[in-house]
């Protein structure tokens, strides 16, 4: 009994913070930075800024296979790769391997993960753009799933917070369907991405601006500008895009008052059916197996959409026997993606005295111009499109009549221009696209798996016929040729931006979590990650979850010292 | 002063005055410290077919004012790339076409590729690269062309292509969307 209590003793602090990537540095850093005692599990294994990046400043010529994985290797990553772009030489210590952590799939689910400090904040794509006031509003008015239980005037003044910390270079435009972020100075476009904003502007009244991206185009809190080099997937040795483990954990550990926990996998959320709230967290260690159990008096989960889900479908009490918090019978319900992989490539004659230096860590971006004012086509909500122009680099060469010293010669002088893009579209919540747990077969520490049962919709194929057309017909009034479209979604996951599982809403009857994100029934539970989204609207949502996570963070301190949490 | 504090003096005074002082006079004198490849020791390709490869990977790429691909190992990644990347479907399938390439090179020279002069061996790929372009639109992918771009990819990832063929900047430090192409002078190694 005396030896419980030192354990416990020992075991606790005033936060706990489950995940550390994007929206778990987030609530790390508002915790301790309030004077809260926090610890921070990761379920992978440490990642120290800079010095644990080791293909950071590899050259070309330093990468075996020309950066490619070989047959050996790719056995083990057959999910992971479907992306096509994730699993390479120099990035592939940052994905799981498939067989660490299966998953079984009722219909086809893109699930890429990567599991170690930082999460995926350092693959990510850094893409960041604010919801609008629309966005929170869509739901209500058009009777799908349930009501956000906030507007954007709520969440605003906490875009502002992450962004003047995050660094997230833009053009202020004042678009009401788009709103402007803190802004540092944007990155350029090139000649034809200009022609064609040109050409937009003038036949469609449509706007093309450059990307919104966690890129620093000058040194900002500490952290340098970035040098162009776009090899950000590999970790960035100036620390020049928003990273957990470059921004938030930094600035959390300098508090004084975080615990970094890695190797730590969270079982469940230990329930205290007395004191009606949530007590702790039971920890697998991912290396030794061991369990243990951690105390505080708040927790945040930030482990990503799905192993939030997965952790809180396995917490059961007397109390909550369908997982915690799931009165409402949602939990694991409306999973939301982006849809994507849908647009056009075109040839563009002309600029063929002009080039480009250096390598821009984004591209640019059209943002949504359907259904804004009313709704008038097929479908519901809309899209924006990523894309970039570039010119054709030594490939062209390779079908043209040329062998030997000739060419040498001819790949010395760049091909044509060619752009492409894609449409990034919203993906309705549909309580049928579920996630749910299979007790019967367990992953290598032991933990249950996750059974995906999601597909995109009639909204979203409706969707994609704008998507598609809509980028050739851009491309032509532009004077493009050679123009080709491209229509292969995938599998729901791909866009690595799954969401909705727990989502917030003003019934406990319909919904997860309420305004401030935390559990209706066990309010000293809060969620901020991607599963809190009530609906997915079209824009990356990474800059979201951050402002969630702060405001939360911050709002449950301020409770604690009032002494109501 | 060594050859490597050379290079790195030339690369210095290059950033200085703003990067575009790339010209190819500069290239004799960087071309003294090019670090020599292994010997390779073929795992995978017989001997007849490893000399096909070096043969004709060279014909593709000679050395010129810079090295050719034999000079800086590509037979040995092509080697590596059929062998370890490949496909069980597609290492098949480019064993063939190597087999396929040389026998069609006896029957209509009488001597297998790598036992050509040069100049035969030149004008036997410039008419295989030209039917393999006009074919591939009806007959499928091209034998020669998939060796051709192998080849391309090997030879421009490494430091010789990379950096005094074509153009690469480790650290650009800065991104200009619009200059004129002779303020880089040759197309960039990579473009993103």
């Amino acid at each position: 009994m005396n030896l419980n209590l030192k354990a416990k003793k020992n075991n606790s602090y005033d936060a706990i913070v489950v995940g550390t990537g994007i929206s778990g540095g987030w609530a790390a850093k508002e915790l301790t930075e309030n004077g809260l005692n926090t610890l921070v599990l990761e379920r992978g294994r440490n990642v120290r800024h800079i010095e644990d990046y080791p293909t950071m400043l590899k050259k070309p010529w330093e990468l075996p296979y020309n950066d490619r994985v070989t047959q050996e290797e790719a056995q083990h990553y057959q999910k992971q790769m479907r992306t096509g772009y994730t699993i390479r030489q120099s990035t592939k210590h940052w994905w799981i391997r498939d067989t660490d952590q299966p998953y079984e799939e009722i219909k086809r689910f893109d699930w890429i993960r990567g599991y170690h400090v930082g999460g995926r904040s350092i693959m990510w794509g850094r893409q960041s753009y604010r919801l609008a006031p629309m966005d929170f509003e869509a739901n209500a008015k058009e009777g799908i799933a349930v009501d956000w239980p906030i507007r954007y005037e709520d969440i605003a003044p906490w875009y502002s917070h992450v962004e003047k910390f995050a660094g997230i270079s833009g053009q202020a435009l004042g678009l009401p369907q788009l709103p402007d972020s803190e802004f540092l100075p944007p990155w350029e476009l090139n000649c034809v991405e200009e022609h064609l904003k040109e050409s937009l502007d003038a036949n469609f009244g449509r706007v093309l601006t450059i990307g919104r991206t966690a890129n620093m185009t000058r040194s900002h809190q500490g952290r340098g500008s970035c040098m162009s080099r776009n090899l950000c997937m590999r970790g960035c040795p100036y620390g020049a895009y928003f990273s957990s483990n470059a921004s938030t954990l930094p600035a959390a550990e300098a508090t004084g008052n975080m615990t970094l926990r890695p190797n730590s996998i969270v079982d469940s959320i230990i329930y205290d059916e007395d004191l009606g709230k949530a007590t702790g967290v039971r920890v697998i260690d991912a290396e030794t197996l061991e369990t243990f159990e951690f105390y505080s008096n708040v927790i945040f989960l930030n482990a990503s959409c799905m192993n939030t889900t997965l952790i809180m479908l396995n917490s059961i009490s007397d109390r909550f026997p369908n997982g915690l918090g799931n009165d409402s019978g949602e939990l694991g319900h409306n999973v939301m993606d982006h849809h994507f992989r849908v647009g056009a490539n075109g040839e563009f004659d002309g600029y063929e005295d002009r080039y480009y230096w250096g390598r821009r860590p984004t591209g640019f971006y059209i943002p949504r111009f359907r259904n804004l004012d009313r709704n008038d086509r097929s479908y519901l909500r809309g899209f924006g499109y990523q894309g970039g122009a570039s010119r054709q680099d030594w490939r062209h060469a390779v079908r043209e009549l040329a062998i030997g010293e000739p060419l040498k010669e001819l790949v010395q002088t760049p091909g044509k221009w060619t752009l492409g893009m894609t449409a990034f579209g919203e993906m309705l919540p549909d309580h049928s696209n579920r996630v749910y747990l299979d007790h019967n077969k367990k992953d290598k520490w032991g933990q249950p798996t996750l059974v995906f049962d999601v597909e995109f919709k009639e909204n979203e194929f409706k969707m994609r016929e704008d998507m598609k057309n809509d980028a050739a017909e851009m491309l032509e009034a532009a004077g493009f040729k050679n123009i080709t479209t491209f229509d292969d979604p995938g599998g729901p996951g791909l866009g690595i931006h799954e969401m909705g599982t727990a989502r917030m809403g003003r019934d406990p009857r319909t919904s997860v979590l309420n305004k401030w994100n935390q559990v209706h029934a066990c309010k000293n539970v809060f969620v901020t990650d991607g599963a809190a989204m009530t609906s997915a609207a079209c824009q990356n949502p990474s800059l979201t979850y951050m402002a969630f996570a702060a405001r939360s963070a911050h709002y449950a301190a301020e409770e604690m010292k009032k002494g109501n949490l | 002063m060594d050859k490597m504090d050379r290079k790195e003096a030339i690369k210095r005074t290059a950033m200085l005055m703003g990067g575009v002082v790339f010209a190819p006079t500069m290239l004799g004198v960087l071309k003294g410290c090019s670090p020599s490849t292994g010997r390779w020791r073929p795992e995978l390709f017989t001997a007849s077919q490893a000399a096909l490869v070096t043969a004709l990977s060279d014909t593709i790429i000679p050395a010129t004012d810079t090295k050719g691909a034999a000079d800086v190992g590509v037979p040995g990644f092509i080697e590596s790339m059929v062998k370890d990347v490949y496909s069980e479907e597609q290492r098949t399938s480019f064993l063939d076409g190597l087999e396929r390439f040389d026998e069609k090179c006896r029957e209509q020279t009488g001597s297998a590729f790598a036992s050509l002069d040069a100049g035969a061996q030149t004008e036997f790929a410039n008419t295989e690269n030209r039917l393999a372009i006009e074919n591939e639109a009806e007959e499928g992918p091209q034998f020669f062309l998939v060796f051709k771009e192998l080849t391309m990819v090997g030879y421009f990832r490494t430091e010789e292509g990379a950096t005094r063929v074509l153009r690469y900047e480790d650290i650009p430090g800065i991104y200009q969307g619009c200059i004129p192409f002779e303020d880089v002078g040759r197309t960039w190694s990579h473009n993103h």
